[in-house]
C-alpha cells in the first residue's frame, strides 16, 4: 500500500483533475494519493470524478485556499 | 435533479483512509474574514461614490458584485461546461448550464413579449446576432482560447478576483485581443457579419413556438449529457 | 482576536452561506435571475467581453494610439462611449464588479491566496489563450456570455451557432492542453 503525491499547487483546471487521472492509473489497488491544490475549481471537480469512479475521497483544507484531495483507489 | 456531491467538509475524525504517512501538524488557519468586511466595506463606498455620478453605473456596480459572488461561490465555469465532456466525461456543469438556459430563457421570453404586445421595441434584439462565417470562426477561436487559458469571459474575471496570476496575465491578453479584433472587425463586417441572417426564433416559429422548441432542445440535451456522462463514467442504472 | 473571527465563521448559518460552496444548479439557478433581472433593469442582457475592447482602446489612447478611424468604434455610440471614460461606463463598473464579488466571496470563506504562475507553460498558455478569446469574441459579437449565455436567452439562433462551435474550439484545446501544456 503505497503513498503518492500530486503537487498541482498553481495550476488552473483541468490540469490538477488530469494529472490526478494520469496517476491513478498507473496506482495499484489499495494505493493512497494525496493531489494538492490551491484551484478552488479542483476541489470541487476532482472529488466529484472520484467518487464517480467509486474511489474513497476526502477533501482537507490544510491552509486559507490550500487543499489537500486524499483518494483510496478501490477498482 | 442532481446528484452532485457537495459535502466538502468530511466530518472531523471520520476518516476511512488510511493514509501511510503521519499527517504533518497543521498551522492554525487564519480567517480571512476582517480583510473580507474591509473589502465589504470599500465596495460599499465605491457604490455610493458611483450613485452621485449616476444610478446607473451603481446598479451595474451591484449587479457585478452579485454575478462575481454568485460564479465564485458556485465555481460556475461556462469552460467547464464545455471542456469536462471532452477530458473526463463529466457534464454536471453542462447540465446545469442548460438549467441556467432554460430558466433566463422564460424570463427573456416573457419580456421581450410584453414589450411586444405593447407596440413597444422590444428591447435587447442587439445581442440577436448575425450568423456567418465570423461566428463560425469566432466559436472556435474562444474555444480552444478558454480552455488553454483555463477561463472563460466571466471565468477569468472570477478568477482574477480569487488571485491567480496566471488569469490576471491572460486578462490582459484578452483585452489586447478584443482591441486586435476590433481592429479588424471593418474587414469581417464588409465580407462576412453584413451579409449574415439574424434569426430571432420568434420570428420562425412564433412566441410559443419558439419557447417550447428552444425549451424541449434544452431538455434533450439535458437527457443526452447525463446519458454520456453515464456511460463515459460507467455507471449503471441501479436505483 | 483570530478566535473571535474563526467563531464567527464556525455558525452553521455562515457555513451554509458564505463556507461551503453552492452546488453548480444552485449557481445556475442564481445566475439565471440575476440575469433576468439586469436585462428587465437595463433592457439588455449580461455582457462581459464588448467592455474588454473598450478598455483596449483606452490603454491604446494612453500610450498615443488612436482608434476614431476603426469601423468597429466607428458608431456614434460607441464615439460616447469612449469620449465619457471609464468612469461613466456601466460595462467597465460591472466588470470590475465582477472581481470584487469573487474576492469577496472567496475572503469570506477564507479561501482566498494569491496563485503566483508557475512555469513558462502557463505564460504561453495565458498570453495565447487571451488572444484568441479577446480576436474570437469580437468576431461572434461576444463571449461566452453576450453571445452564448444571453444569445441563447434572447432566443437568437446565433447563440445555438456560437454555441456549436464553442464546443468545437473546446475539443480541439483540450487535445492541445493535453498535449502541450500539462
Amino acid at each position: 500500500m503505497a503513498e503518492y503525491t500530486v503537487d498541482c499547487l498553481g495550476e488552473a483546471c483541468p490540469v490538477p483533475l488530469m494529472k490526478v487521472q494520469k496517476k491513478m492509473e498507473t496506482m495499484a489497488v489499495g494505493d493512497v494519493l494525496v493531489a494538492q491544490i490551491d484551484h478552488s475549481c479542483a476541489m470541487k471537480n476532482i472529488p466529484e470524478w472520484a467518487r464517480n469512479q467509486g474511489h474513497n475521497v476526502e477533501i482537507e483544507e490544510v491552509d486559507d485556499g490550500e487543499w489537500e484531495i486524499v483518494i483510496e483507489k478501490t477498482k | 435533479m442532481s446528484e452532485e456531491n457537495n459535502n466538502t467538509t468530511p466530518a472531523a475524525g471520520a476518516s476511512t483512509i488510511r493514509r501511510a504517512s503521519s499527517r504533518a501538524p497543521r498551522k492554525p488557519k487564519k480567517s480571512q474574514l476582517p480583510f473580507a468586511l474591509l473589502v465589504f466595506a470599500v465596495m460599499i463606498v465605491i457604490g455610493v461614490l458611483l450613485s452621485f455620478r449616476s444610478s446607473d453605473l451603481a446598479m451595474f456596480w451591484v449587479f457585478g458584485g452579485c454575478f462575481g459572488f454568485i460564479l465564485q461561490k458556485s465555481r460556475f465555469c461556462f469552460t467547464a461546461s464545455l471542456r469536462d465532456p471532452c477530458i473526463t466525461g463529466s457534464t454536471s456543469i453542462t447540465r446545469a448550464v442548460l438549467i441556467a438556459f432554460a430558466i433566463s430563457t422564460i424570463g427573456f421570453a416573457a419580456i421581450k413579449y410584453n414589450a411586444f404586445a405593447n407596440g413597444l421595441p422590444i428591447p435587447g434584439q442587439s445581442y440577436v446576432q448575425p450568423i456567418s462565417l465570423a461566428t463560425v470562426v469566432g466559436g472556435i477561436m474562444f474555444g480552444v482560447g478558454m480552455v488553454i487559458a483555463g477561463g472563460c469571459a466571466s471565468g477569468t474575471l472570477m478568477r482574477v478576483g480569487e488571485g491567480f496570476g496566471m488569469q490576471m496575465l491572460s486578462l490582459l491578453f484578452f483585452v489586447v485581443g478584443s482591441l486586435w479584433g476590433a481592429h479588424d472587425m471593418g474587414w469581417w463586417t464588409v465580407n462576412f457579419v453584413a451579409n449574415g441572417p439574424r434569426v430571432f426564433l420568434p420570428d420562425v416559429f412564433g412566441w410559443f413556438g419558439a419557447v417550447v422548441i428552444q425549451l424541449l432542445i434544452i431538455a434533450l440535451l439535458y437527457v443526452a449529457a447525463d446519458k454520456f456522462e453515464r456511460k463515459k463514467m460507467g455507471i449503471t442504472d441501479e436505483d | 482576536m483570530n478566535e473571535f473571527w474563526t467563531k464567527i465563521t464556525k455558525n452553521r448559518y455562515y457555513k451554509m452561506v458564505f463556507k461551503n460552496p453552492f452546488t453548480y444548479v444552485t449557481g445556475a439557478v442564481l445566475l439565471a435571475i440575476f440575469q433576468i433581472a439586469i436585462f428587465a433593469y437595463s433592457g439588455n442582457p449580461w455582457g462581459v467581453s464588448g467592455t474588454f475592447a473598450n478598455w483596449g482602446a483606452w490603454l491604446y489612447e494612453l500610450v498615443g494610439g488612436n482608434v476614431d478611424k476603426w469601423y468597429y468604434f466607428s458608431s456614434s455610440g460607441a464615439q460616447a462611449t469612449l469620449e465619457s471614460g471609464f468612469l461613466s461606463h456601466t460595462g467597465s463598473m460591472l466588470d470590475i464588479g465582477i472581481i470584487f464579488g469573487a474576492l469577496l466571496a472567496a475572503l469570506l470563506a477564507s479561501q482566498w491566496k494569491f496563485k503566483k504562475i508557475k512555469n513558462l507553460k502557463q505564460v504561453v498558455a495565458a498570453v495565447l489563450g487571451g488572444l484568441l478569446m479577446g480576436y474570437g469574441a469580437r468576431l461572434a459579437g461576444g463571449c461566452n456570455i453576450g453571445a452564448l449565455f444571453s444569445g441563447i436567452a434572447s432566443l437568437s439562433l446565433s447563440g445555438w451557432v456560437f454555441a456549436l462551435f464553442l464546443f468545437v474550439g473546446a475539443f480541439f484545446g483540450s487535445k492541445l492542453l493535453a498535449k502541450f501544456f500539462m
